[in-house]
């Protein structure tokens, strides 16, 4: 009776007004929302794709770029399986950060997520300020996909997401067993929370 | 409906299959946007899990928690309310088999993103928020009782769950205003689940609950200002089990510990918050290392007071310096008088020690002293004294009094003061802390009650120190107004709680003594009406307290004879605070005729049957001895000068009867002219000392030797010069030209000594 075969979590961060949530949108319900105030905590949509004739379910959380909710959007990221860092390329600070956010995902999410590096708003071509080879050069030196989208102009934003769930469902497949590698992972998960606790506890 | 429910309830075995069967439907009604049917579906669904029983229900429950997320994935706002509905109604149900592989991950995340819900629309928006709470409640009730589920207190779902409530709780706040407290509000919801949760934790687990509630009010800067974060902790106070509410003031000083760098507003308010929340756990605030905390907040004391001397003393800083004192004086309300005590020896303890040559000119140390002293007297105002010497153990008392002369006019106030909450058992210290001579002094209405054998003992053993104290206090040259005032409180106190015949004495002595000195040592004019004003006002209050008519006659007398002559020597004039230089005689000239007369004292006092023999010999040769004694192993340039002053003494052949007369005018006026006259002179003595104790303490022996034989000799000559017009009693000498220079010595050797 299940509708899809596999599942995967897929969660967006990046810096506040980034156009993170306007990707979703754009993606799950194919409108761009003007004025989309800003996220907060975190949003959930789900998106089921088809992939080589197997229906692939995406659950994305679009996480809330202000600083005040990072403490709840970080834990978010550990039971992601594909982490999408978007900047905006007509905003400077947006990409310097990029590396604070790259510091957080070490942090916090499990190691065998696969991360995007998202340049968006490319229709900006006129205030661009991030040039795209500078960010694909980062993006290479950071081991992680790099794209250009745009949620107003839809470019891109569909392949973004498609190759995303391609990827996984590649991965899903050739460990065979999906599920023994899911749990897996579940277990290095709940082997580094003991140690978490124990650090707590030198409190006392 | 009903015929389903029966059907279920008959055969058990089908239920599993009726669930898949609703399970497959509702999602294709999902699909296909036929929320009609979907409402239907978990109707049956709802209906099922209610009336079915407990056993049966392991894989029906599968089969529901797959659709309650299938309709959770929904956009549809009515959905996912629906939904949380069922599952909280799911939440309800104590299941008695455990699951094995029953996962929550989603709903937590689920749940906690619809906390977060901005939808426009605000009564959906609030409708969402509050089934997100609803929904997050339960699945930590259905979690936490399950040793088999995943924890629900691992961090990776407290991180989401508690940002989630206090979000709401913080919005609920800012709104409250404008919407009524209707139970539905999320925000009241939330403040609910909140405290439920916090009940819930146990020793182990507190501390996820209380990690993110402090992220969470950092992140959302909360501290500064801190109304949200004193109602989280105070609903976490009475919510959190008792025996674990020191952790949480444990959790707050460690978080402290890790903003000790952070703007002191903010950490103010985490120190506001702090006290609020030892406020209330009272008796359990202190866990097991009652110093510990003390040292953690002395410590920060510590660093702001280091901070405070590169910067500017800023109002912030003080802010939390006074944050600070006030917390330590919470925490310590909360502890049993021997503890607090023992607090505050170690407070005491805390106290940079003041080199002992020199008095302390780091004004940083000055400031540490003083925020010591003033957290010294928070915890002090908190101590219930029962019995005076469970309240000053020697190794307390020492150090206080050694810090009671200090040259600091403001320690040494807060001093006193710290003395005079601990002296005063019968509430009086508010009606002596001004200088008044009340002609009755019912009318000031104290509460004397017989002081018990102990407080005698006491007082015979410690009075003396108390009093010797008092007069290097009266002594300072720096004093203020304030000062004298807390003179005259200690006295009276200390008279009005250790009231037997011995220290009777001993008060009128010292009364007389510092009379004498005001008459004859080198101080502003104003210190010396501020002294006679002293001695009036104490000998109006112990006179009339033990009702010897002929004393009362005389201190009546003397003061009815200052109204008329001396104004100046009567308090209400010598504490005016708003005298100018006028309001003093310009000369200044004693008139012994407004001097209280300690013959007529002793014979009052020796009439009534009391044993004045002590009273006669005056207060300050039988310290001046002890005082001797010190200098006589400290330094031989004293004993020159010692032996140089006796042989003039006996040259002038009068030491005997000068000794034993102390009050007798001429002596004194005259000495006092001699004294003036040569200020000078005096300086350079002084000097000249400083030298030779620098000398002393560091060249060789030798050298000193040699050193001290020639300064001595030029001394003598010097000192010759002075005494050459009059003969000096060492008693009133002595401790003039010694003031600056021998004190410190004197505190440290002096108390041992004299105890003993």
């Amino acid at each position: 009776m299940e509708d899809y075969k596999y599942l995967f979590k897929v969660v967006l961060i990046g810096n506040a007004g980034v156009g993170k949530t306007c990707l979703v949108r754009r993606f799950t319900q194919g409108l761009f929302p003007p004025g989309q105030g800003a996220t907060i905590g975190v949003d959930f949509m789900i998106s089921t794709v088809e992939i080589d004739g197997v229906k692939v379910k995406l659950q994305i959380w679009d996480t809330a770029g202000q600083e005040r909710f990072r403490s709840i959007t970080q834990s978010y990221y550990r039971s992601a399986n594909a982490l999408i860092l978007v900047y905006d390329i007509s905003c400077q600070p947006s990409f310097d950060c990029l590396p604070q956010w790259i510091n957080e995902m070490d942090m916090y999410a499990s190691t065998k997520v696969i991360t995007y590096l998202v340049g968006n708003k490319s229709d900006r071509v006129n205030q661009r300020e991030i040039p795209a080879h500078i960010a694909e050069r980062f993006a290479q030196q950071q081991d992680m996909r790099f794209l250009e989208t745009s949620a107003k102009e839809a470019d891109n934003v569909k392949r973004l997401f498609l190759e995303i769930a391609k990827e996984l469902t590649q991965q899903a497949r050739d460990n065979e067993i999906c599920s023994q590698y899911s749990s897996a992972s579940d277990l290095g998960a709940t082997d580094t929370s003991p140690v978490g606790n124990f650090s707590c506890c030198k409190g006392f | 409906m009903d015929k389903l429910t029966f059907y279920a309830m008959k055969s058990p075995e089908k239920l599993d299959r009726i669930a898949n069967y609703l399970a497959e439907r509702l999602s294709q009604d999902v699909r296909r946007q036929r929320v009609g049917f979907v409402m239907i579906a978990m109707e049956a669904l709802d209906s099922l899990l209610v009336s079915c029983h407990a056993q049966s229900l392991n894989l029906f429950v599968e089969s529901f928690l797959k659709m309650v997320q299938k309709l959770l994935e929904c956009d549809e706002p009515d959905l996912q309310c629906l939904a949380t509905n069922s599952f909280v109604k799911f939440a309800n149900i104590e299941e008695d088999t455990p699951s094995y592989h029953r996962r929550y991950d989603f709903f937590v995340s689920k749940f906690s993103s619809m906390c977060h819900n901005c939808v426009a629309d605000p009564d959906v928006r609030a409708r969402l928020r509050t089934a997100g709470v609803r929904g997050l409640q339960g699945v930590v009730r259905k979690t936490v009782s399950d040793d088999l589920q995943v924890n629900i207190w691992e961090k990776t779902h407290m991180d989401k769950i508690v940002p989630s409530l206090l979000y709401n709780m913080q919005v609920g706040m800012s709104e409250e205003l404008e919407s009524p407290k209707d139970e539905d509000h999320p925000a009241v919801v939330a403040e609910t689940v909140f405290r439920d949760l916090v009940c819930r934790a146990s020793y182990g687990n507190i501390n996820s609950v209380l990690k993110p509630v402090l992220l969470h009010l950092d992140d959302h800067k909360l501290w500064v200002p801190n109304d949200f974060a004193v109602k989280c902790f105070k609903i976490i106070m009475y919510s959190v089990q008792a025996q674990y509410g020191y952790i949480v003031v444990q959790m707050l000083m460690n978080h402290l510990d890790d903003h000790s760098k952070q703007l002191p507003r903010v950490k103010a308010s985490i120190v506001n918050v702090l006290s609020e929340t030892v406020l209330i756990a009272a008796g359990g605030s202190v866990g097991p290392s009652v110093l510990e905390v003390f040292n953690t907040l002395l410590k920060h004391l510590r660093i702001s007071v280091d901070k405070d001397i590169s910067a500017t003393q800023s109002p912030d800083e003080k802010n939390f310096q006074e944050a600070i004192i006030n917390t330590i004086g919470e925490f310590a309300k909360n502890l049993p008088d021997y503890q607090k005590i023992e607090v505050m020896m170690f407070i005491m303890g805390k106290v940079p020690p003041s080199s002992e040559s020199q008095p302390v000119k780091n004004s940083k140390d000055v400031l540490l002293q003083t925020m010591l002293m003033k957290t010294l007297l928070k915890v002090a105002t908190k101590y219930k004294t029962v019995l005076l010497n469970n309240a000053f153990p020697s190794t307390f008392l020492d150090p206080l009094l050694r810090m009671s002369v200090v040259s600091d006019p403001g320690i040494r106030r807060l001093i006193q003061e710290i003395i005079h909450t601990l002296l005063d058992r019968h509430d009086n210290l508010l009606k002596l802390t001004t200088v008044r001579i009340p002609e009755q002094i019912s009318t000031l209405k104290l509460t004397v009650e017989k002081a018990q054998r102990q407080d005698i003992m006491f007082a015979k053993k410690s009075g003396p120190l108390f009093y010797w104290h008092l007069y290097k206090n009266a002594e300072m040259q720096n004093n203020k107004v304030d000062n004298f005032e807390t003179i005259f409180c200690t006295l009276a106190l200390m008279f009005v709680e250790m009231n037997g015949d011995e220290v009777l004495i001993d008060s009128f002595r010292f009364a007389l003594g510092i009379q004498h000195m005001a008459k004859v040592g080198d101080l502003p004019i104003t210190h010396k009406c501020a002294i006679h004003a002293i001695v009036a006002a104490h000998l109006n209050l112990i006179s009339q307290l033990t009702a010897v008519p002929a004393l009362c006659e005389h201190v009546a007398v003397v003061i009815a004879r200052r109204k008329e002559s001396a104004p100046f020597y009567l308090p209400a004039m010598a504490f005016n605070r708003k005298n100018t230089a006028n309001s003093y005689p310009e000369k200044d000239v004693v008139l012994e005729s407004c001097m209280f007369n300690p013959d007529t004292i002793s014979d009052a006092l020796r009439n009534s049957g009391h044993d004045t023999s002590s009273l006669v010999s005056p207060f300050m040769p039988q310290n001046v001895i002890g005082f001797d004694q010190v200098d006589l192993k400290k330094s031989a340039s004293d004993i020159h000068s010692l032996n140089i002053s006796f042989s003039l003494d006996s040259r002038s052949s009068s030491i005997e009867s000068i000794r034993k007369s102390v009050g007798e005018e001429i002596t004194f006026e005259s000495l006092k002219k001699v004294l003036e006259m040569n200020p000078r002179a005096k300086e350079e003595e002084q000097k000249e000392r400083q030298k030779i104790l620098e000398k002393f303490t560091n060249g060789p022996f030798e050298d000193i030797v040699a050193r001290s034989e020639a300064k001595s000799e030029k001394f003598a000559n010097k000192l010759n010069e002075i005494l050459e017009k009059i003969a000096q009693p060492p008693q009133a000498a002595e401790p003039l030209s010694k003031d600056g220079l021998t004190v410190p010595i004197h505190n440290i050797q002096f108390p041992e000594l004299f105890i003993y």
